[in-house]
């Protein structure tokens, strides 16, 4: 493996550790994607990789090197890791150029003129941060990270400042320019969007451990639990005998006639198909429609059983 | 790759242990005092205990609420209507009404007793004009009750600045909100705006208790008794250097008297600013309503900074013949010189500690950079005597001697007193960058030295000189601690008008004078330039 942490534990306070015992591994070129709410540990997780924030215990092995181990620990400007911060520090002073070769090394000044290329940044390397929008802000940032040819590549919720009109181009760009690098990199977000479109694998922050760490596909299909089946997108509740069994929204089909029935509340158009929300034995489901389907209407709807995903009952309790 | 091995290192251990021992230094003279309050009673205490300090007490504090009144009614209500309001002339008063600042108390003072007095021009234009009337000014100014005013008119600047700020911060969400709860204009500004900007107008007034706790030329010349006046009395008059200290100690506690309410009120501070909404939009002024506005707004500026300096500038006409120009130029230069160098000093160990705090992140140094602010809330005769017990009773006689009295002490004294006000404005300005600055530079892989020389340095240039003009202007107004430690025979333009003044000359001073605020005024003109393009650029 390319990157691997284990048994990892950081704490303030030694009764609430933040990150209790994480433990995973990534392959050479993936991007991985740690997605968690805000306030979970997720921005400290990444200090701790980069030897910003000291560890209290475990170890993380980079490229067969150990940066953080029982007595070691590697300087975060001895570490060839790149970080691209959540508010895309630029140093006001310097412009583009001089804030992308800002403390390089002569040997990956060749780089330059790629990854402006890259980054399509080459007209503007004469402007200062103030004079940069959002976006080219951002991909600046990534530019001063990549040129200087990382091992591992950090992005500290890198979409969250930018409006949703260029977030998705945004994505793709980021995407395109890492696998083109063919950089490991990790992706933190809470936007579950970022990790369905642009990570290779996901992994479940919550409570200080790993919730799941899988493909996407896998982890939308196959929840390890109810909080990772939520985070990925909304739940519908049913309740069969004694258990509780949930199904994805779009899992649900409007039919002609079937056992279940289901009192419209609310008709969101969205474009290609309206989002149906309704009351179905006293718990609120989504559902999607072709056409659009009036207020307290009354409709048949039905699901496969094998999409239907059960929990523990615990489980819904767990995290409340 | 540089690997370490022990995980409970504490980063930059060598910055730490150097920032400990200059605090050391910084902290020593007051420790001192202490020491020698415990080790060695003055005779005279009970004396001064039965006889003038009751007095002392009495006298210092009703000088503070005088002062404070008169700072108060000075800089609130210009302070929020060129916050408010957009009118002709707005630009000119938000400019000057800060310059008072430029004046030493001591010169407001001296000048306004000499405009006052029997033989001033308000008296006598009196007396050929309205003989009646003549008599009911022809009474004795020299009482605290004036000295208070004076000092409102030279301090209220502290106020201003601060009410100022948090007038223009607080946003209009708040202001709407009242006023579409009902309240008239004048209710919203009691109600709302005052409780809100208190915490800021009380660390103005903060620093106008410890301007009055440390004023001694103005006090001494009105004949007031006060802890300051007291300790130089004990110690030069009585030669009692025990009971200077015992009084030194006494200041010490009502400097901390405040310091802890300062704390209390500025600890809401973070509250009440955090939930700021858009600048308040100026307000266009009825013209019922302009008079009373250019009114507010002109007399602090016109009985602050106007009738003295024109009153010194005609002084300086009629003594035009008699000015000693080599001896000016020479104490200008000597004012300039010494204000330069201690203010460069100050500088680099305010931004030493602050860069110290910053990349640390550990409690101590949080604590010594607080413990070492609190020189500015001591009043100068305090660092004085501490500073001349340090020197006469822990180190060698031979060194003492040749210590005491030299550049060294002085700027040492200096350092000590003005530290804060050199750390105030680059901790704002370090404050305003964020966190992620410090985390980019080490991961492009700068050292805590590269990280302070090419990003601190250079991100805060405009805060570095707003730092280094306020304290070469206190340094240049400093008087107690200039007259009781500078070297034999150097003078500065602030000890000479003082010697001047007191000897009754107050003509001869007014050249002195006139170039303290000719200095000063250029240079708070200048940090006023300096913080609009600050402004511009973030």
């Amino acid at each position: 493996m390319y990157l691997e942490v284990k048994n990892l534990v950081k704490y303030y306070n030694k009764e609430l550790p933040i990150i209790r015992k994480l433990e995973f591994s990534v392959k050479k070129g993936e991007i991985i994607s740690f997605l968690g709410e805000s306030g979970s540990g997720k921005t400290t997780f990444l200090k701790c990789i980069a030897g910003l924030e000291k560890i209290h215990s475990g170890s993380i092995l980079l490229n067969n090197v150990a940066l953080n181990d029982k007595g070691i620990f590697v300087k975060p400007q001895d570490r060839k890791i790149g970080f691209v911060f959540q508010d895309y520090p630029l140093f006001p002073h310097l412009n583009l150029e001089e804030n992308i070769v800002f403390n390089l090394d002569k040997k990956y000044h060749k780089n330059l003129g790629y990854i402006l290329t890259l980054t399509g940044l080459k007209y503007f390397v004469s402007r200062y941060p103030h004079e940069l929008s959002g976006g080219e802000q951002q991909r600046t940032c990534v530019a001063r990270a990549l040129i200087r040819e990382p091992e591992l590549l950090l992005l500290d919720e890198p979409f969250s400042n930018l409006d949703s009109a260029i977030k998705q181009s945004m994505r793709e760009e980021i995407y395109k320019i890492i696998k083109e690098t063919n950089t490991t990199t990790i992706l933190v977000t809470h936007d579950i969007n970022d990790s369905l479109n642009i990570a290779d694998k996901i992994l479940i922050f919550k409570a200080g451990i790993v919730q799941q760490y899988d493909k996407p596909e896998k982890m939308y299909c196959e929840p390890a639990n109810c909080y990772c089946a939520m985070i990925l997108g909304d739940m519908n509740k049913l309740f069969i005998g004694s258990k509780t069994y949930y199904v994805r929204p779009e899992k649900v089909e409007v039919v002609k006639k079937s056992n279940h029935k289901i009192k419209v509340e609310k008709c969101f158009f969205q474009g290609r198909e309206y989002r149906i929300k309704g009351r179905y034995k006293n718990e609120i489901w989504y559902f999607f429609s072709k056409k659009s389907i009036n207020e307290n209407e009354e409709v048949f709807i039905d699901f496969k059983k094998m999409d239907l995903i059960y929990f523990d009952p615990v489980c819904k309790n767990f995290f409340k | 790759m540089e690997i370490i091995k022990n995980y409970f290192i504490v980063e930059n251990k060598r910055w730490i242990i150097v920032s400990l021992l200059i605090a050391f230094f910084l902290l020593l003279p007051i420790v001192i005092l202490f020491i020698k309050l415990f080790s060695d009673p003055g005779k005279n205490f009970f004396y001064l205990w039965n006889t003038v300090l009751i007095d002392y007490t009495f006298n210092t504090f009703y000088l503070i609420l005088i002062t404070s009144l008169f700072t108060l009614l000075f800089g609130l209500f210009p302070a929020w209507i060129i916050s408010n309001y957009r009118f002709i002339g707005r630009n000119f008063y938000d400019l000057v009404l800060f310059l008072p600042l430029a004046i030493p108390s001591y010169i407001m003072g001296f000048t306004y007793i000499d405009i006052l007095s029997f033989t001033g021009p308000i008296q006598s234009f009196l007396r050929n004009n309205f003989p009646w009337l003549a008599s009911y000014f022809n009474i004795d100014y020299l009482q605290i009750e004036t000295l208070g005013v004076l000092l409102g008119l030279a301090l209220y600047p502290y106020v201003y600045t601060a009410a100022r700020v948090a007038f223009s911060l607080l946003g209009s969400n708040y202001i709407d909100l009242s006023k579409s709860l009902g309240l008239s204009t004048i209710k919203s500004f009691y109600k709302i705006i005052l409780p809100l900007s208190r915490p800021a107008i009380f660390s103005g007034l903060f620093l106008v208790f410890m301007e009055v706790l440390n004023e001694y030329g103005a006090v001494k010349y009105f004949g007031i008794n006060t802890y300051t006046t007291g300790i130089f009395k004990a110690w030069f008059s009585l030669g009692d250097i025990g009971t200077a200290i015992q009084l030194s100690c006494l200041l010490l506690l009502v400097v901390f008297f405040f310091f802890v309410l300062e704390k209390i009120s500025s600890s809401k501070t973070n509250f009440f600013y955090e939930t700021n909404s858009p600048v308040q939009k100026l307000l266009y002024v009825n013209k019922d309503k302009l008079f009373l506005f250019h009114l507010v707004c002109s007399i602090p500026f016109i009985l602050g900074f106007f009738i003295p300096l024109i009153f010194i500038v005609n002084n300086v006409f009629q003594t035009y013949s008699s000015i000693d120009f080599v001896r000016l130029f020479t104490l200008s230069f000597n004012t300039i010189f010494v204000s330069s160098l201690s203010s460069f000093i100050i500088i680099i160990v305010a931004l030493f500690f602050l860069f110290i705090e910053k990349i640390s992140k550990t409690k101590i140094n949080t604590i010594i950079s607080h413990l070492i602010s609190l020189g500015y809330a001591i009043p100068g005769a305090v660092i004085g005597l501490g500073l001349i017990m340090l020197f006469s009773n822990i180190i060698d006689s031979f060194f003492s001697v040749s210590l005491i009295g030299s550049f060294y002490v002085l700027i040492y004294a200096y350092v000590i007193r003005f530290l804060a006000v050199g750390k105030s404005p680059i901790k704002s300005s370090l404050e305003k960058h964020p966190e992620s600055y410090d985390d980019t530079g080490k991961n492009l892989g700068l050292g805590p030295f590269k990280l302070l020389q090419k990003i601190h340095l250079p991100i805060n240039k405009f805060a570095l000189i707003s730092a280094f003009i306020l304290t070469f202007i206190d340094i240049m107004k400093e008087l107690p601690i200039t007259l009781i430690l500078r070297p034999f025979n150097f003078d500065t333009l602030a000890t000479q008008t003082y010697e001047f003044a007191i000897e009754e000359m107050l003509p001869l001073s007014s050249a002195y004078s006139l170039s303290i605020i000719i200095i000063g005024s250029m240079l708070l003109l200048f940090l006023k330039n300096v913080i609009n393009k600050q402004l511009n650029v973030s």
